[in-house]
């Protein structure tokens, strides 16, 4: 089930109306929530359901066990064994058909004449998200950094919550499981702000991603000419608002209706695109998986703690990893790899050609920030390198004669939302909205809020998926 | 913090804002309809499994859905036909889903509009592309989706603001349409596609009847005529004769095998179009040779004193009107011949 679609929309209403009523007790509530969860997955595609109860029961067993048990070797078997489970789940069914092809060729290469017909496999919604929440408990677990989940019904409910299943933000177990000990309830503020912060992501994700920038986007990533720099440029512009929005606008709408329940879920994003410098756009962008890569990846790899050479290869390891989370692609792979790359050259610069920040220099960093990151998502959008590398040739006018496909309008408006988004960035990248919206005369905020809400009416939309649902 | 004043002022204001859009909307003629989308279509697809062999099933393009009215049609035979007609597509992915992954054997009426008919079997040429879209919704369908459409058809029955359509119509009012009529210039240098508004309204049956715009109004209509011009000089693909009847003949021979009735209609049309379809698209070496190696039954508009002075006002799709006539005429037609039996008299 979509945010943005008429569904979700009852959905929530009944949930919440079940929620706030008082023919429940909290542990009645919590089921509640269990059962809207399933529900709310299953829509989509109800068998997979099955493989959230494996991921539940194995990951909870496997917390009990290590919990209790002292042998080093067993509890090693009992992590491994979720690790298995939970990595088995993406191997196969996102990870399968690349697996083979790579299989092939390589074969192939090696003078074997192989040839295999791609699976037909579905790939779980949200699959990505869940697997790395539920084994981030069984490695807490591993490590005694956390205690076990009190019930069942808390693991099962901090593995399926709803509103962050499908595209997070991953939570970790000890932010989420210890809030479904004690009964929660939205005060006023939290259930206005919850509402408020859902209206924010949504206007995002239909007005923002799917109104304004998408078409543009999909436009010149589907295109098979040679394109015209600006035509590339703009392209790479929109796809940058729109990953933004799309994400952004879902953890956005993610956290909102957590709050409408009581329930806080963690920022997942910070102002990114005002970043000065790569590694503090890894901390504003999708916090929740750097962080886990950095506590779960970069930090067992070694961190920076075994000397320069060792911190730069578990840098890049993380990035590459990081970046085929994402799909099973190896344009993903090149995504992660130039991410790695930027934060070596950034640490690099930092060791060697070290300059102070300031107010004056520091938007012209934001500016060569996001423009390298622009580079970046030409990798990730594009299926295939030779698109990619089209791209890039038209971007950097290695070609000349390119084809333009944009209306002067369209670049126009891409040019102005993206600008926009920039310098909104820049403006709040030290505040938050919540900071910002406490300043603000509630008749102003109220008539902010009916603009939004009237342009995500009209805008309707057609219920375009989230861009990470596929992740 | 004051939330709960901004909250009640933001709901006010988007009310009478919601409202005023509504009001100015109609007040400039948009009234509430249903959009021929991907999801009306397939709950029309997943009747089929209910089916007998006395039912009926209409496929092929626009003029399908435009010429054959399902209250005529039940009138004559006491039989309510499915429409399964596809605006811009060619009926071929349609007819191969209904006799490959059904077990039907009733009657299928196939309209063929030759450009749309013989113009391909490449799966990403877009009349290919398009059925086979619908085709495929209907299998991958979710249920979150099903329950969405089931929401939105109140909402499109009774709201005109709410407008958003598969086919993009040049008059829809979402603010996606609405910003893709702006532009500046011609940057591309490509000739712009004239506009393309939207020329019929449809019920939750798919009965489809032109509007009333259309038939009466001969700058609408030129509107339209100018973009069947832009469509059909803008193709620069011969049509695929031999690949299309092939491919068509194959899955009428295993449909009739198995006790289908098939029956092929050629519907009207006129000025311009007509002119073309008879210099490039010629019954001789294309309708003929379909009829003749498909053995099914087939009905040529031209064959038929009451058709022959049917006008269409764009050219290719009848007036409801005519409609009405044209569908109770050839099921009459079709009665006589023992092609379509009458339940009501039998």
């Amino acid at each position: 089930m979509l945010f943005n679609s008429l569904s979700f929309v009852v959905f929530l209403v009944i949930v919440l109306a079940l929620y706030y009523s008082k023919i429940f007790n909290w542990t009645n509530k919590k089921r509640m929530l269990l059962l809207a969860s399933y529900v709310f997955y299953g829509l989509w595609n109800p068998p997979l359901v099955i493989l959230l109860w494996i991921s539940t029961i194995v990951d909870w067993t496997a917390g009990n066990k290590l919990a209790v048990e002292e042998n080093q070797r067993k509890r090693k078997m009992w992590l491994l064994l979720s690790m298995f489970v939970n990595l088995g789940f993406l191997a196969f069914f996102k990870y399968g058909n690349f697996l083979l092809e790579n299989f092939t060729v390589i074969a192939n290469s090696a003078g074997f004449e192989y040839e295999a017909l791609p699976m037909d496999i579905i790939l779980p919604m949200g699959i990505s998200f869940y697997t790395f929440q539920t084994m981030s408990y069984t490695i807490d677990m591993y490590k005694r950094k956390i205690k076990p989940a009190r019930t069942f019904l808390d693991f099962a409910l901090y593995v399926t919550f709803f509103p962050q299943l499908v595209a997070g933000p991953i939570v970790r177990a000890k932010d989420l499981i210890t809030q479904f000990y004690e009964e929660k309830r939205a005060t006023a503020n939290q259930f206005f702000w919850g509402i408020f912060l859902l209206t924010i992501g949504l206007f995002q994700k239909v007005v923002m991603a799917d109104t304004l920038l998408a078409d543009t986007s999909d436009t010149v990533f589907g295109s098979d000419k040679l394109l015209h720099g600006m035509d590339a440029w703009i392209g790479t512009l929109a796809f940058s608002g729109q990953i933004f929005f799309d994400f952004a606008g879902y953890s956005t709408c993610a956290i909102g209706i957590a709050l409408m329940l009581g329930i806080i879920l963690p920022d997942n994003f910070k102002y990114p695109y005002a970043s000065l410098g790569f590694s503090d756009f890894w901390n504003r962008w999708h916090i929740s998986l750097s962080s886990w890569l950095k506590d779960y990846l970069y930090i067992p790899l070694g961190g920076n703690r075994h000397g320069i050479t060792r911190m730069y290869a578990a840098l890049m390891i993380t990035m590459l990893l990081g970046g085929l989370w994402h799909g099973a692609a190896w344009t993903f792979m090149v995504w992660g790899g130039l991410h790695g790359t930027y934060l070596i050259l950034e640490k690099l610069q930092k060791q060697y050609l070290p300059f102070k920040i300031t107010k004056w220099n520091g938007i012209f960093l934001a500016f060569i920030t996001f423009s390298c990151i622009n580079i970046t998502w030409v990798f990730f959008r594009a299926r295939e390198f030779d698109t990619a590398w089209n791209m890039i040739k038209s971007m950097f006018y290695m070609q000349i004669e390119g084809e333009k496909i944009l209306g002067s309008f369209e670049i126009l408006k891409v040019c102005v939302v993206i600008g926009l988004l920039f310098i909104c960035h820049w403006l709040m990248k030290n505040t938050s909205m919540k900071a910002v919206s406490l300043k603000t005369n509630p008749v102003l905020l109220g008539v902010v809020w009916a603009i939004m809400l009237f342009l995500i009416i009209i805008s309707q939309g057609s219920g375009e998926q989230f861009i990470y649902f596929q992740f | 913090m004051h939330l709960k004043q901004s909250l009640i002022i933001a709901i006010s204001i988007s009310i009478i804002a919601i409202g005023f859009w509504e009001f100015y909307w109609r007040s400039q003629g948009k009234i509430p309809d249903l959009d021929d989308n991907k999801d009306l279509w397939a709950l029309q697809r997943a009747k089929v499994d209910n089916l007998s062999d006395k039912d009926v099933i209409l496929m092929g393009s626009s003029r399908v859905l435009f010429d054959f009215q399902l209250n005529e049609w039940e009138a004559e035979t006491g039989v309510r036909p499915l429409q399964l007609a596809s605006a811009g597509t060619s009926p071929l992915p349609i007819f191969h889903d209904i006799v490959n992954n059904t077990n039907f054997n009733g009657t299928v009426l196939v309209g063929v509009t030759p450009g749309l008919f013989f113009s391909t079997t490449f799966p990403e040429a877009g009349p290919w592309k398009r059925a086979q879209n619908r085709v495929n919704h209907f299998k991958d369908r979710t249920y979150a989706q099903r329950f969405n459409h089931w929401l939105s058809m109140p909402l499109q029955e009774n709201l005109a603001l709410v407008s958003t359509s598969e086919e993009g119509w040049s008059d829809d009012i979402d603010l996606k349409s609405l910003l893709n009529n702006l532009s500046i210039g011609n940057r591309t240098g490509e000739p712009p596609m004239p506009p393309f508004y939207a020329f019929q309204y449809i019920d939750e049956d798919r009965n489809n009847i032109m509007s009333e715009k259309t038939a009466t109004d001969t700058s609408f209509a030129n509107s339209v005529k100018e973009v069947w011009k832009f469509f059909i000089l803008g193709n620069k693909n011969p049509p695929e004769r031999e690949a299309t009847t092939n491919f068509f003949v194959a899955d009428a021979k295993k449909f009739m095998d198995r006790g289908g009735n098939l029956i092929l209609v050629r519907c009207p049309s006129s000025g311009w179009i007509k002119g073309g379809e008879d210099k490039f698209l010629s019954r001789e070496e294309f309708w003929e040779p379909l009829v003749k190696s498909s053995k099914a039954h087939a009905y040529h508009f031209e064959d038929f004193n009451q058709f022959k002075n049917l006008e269409c006002p764009e050219w290719s799709h009848l007036s409801a009107t005519d409609a009405r006539v044209f569908t109770t005429e050839i099921v009459k037609i079709m009665i006589a011949d023992g092609v379509l039996i009458n339940p009501k008299t039998n």
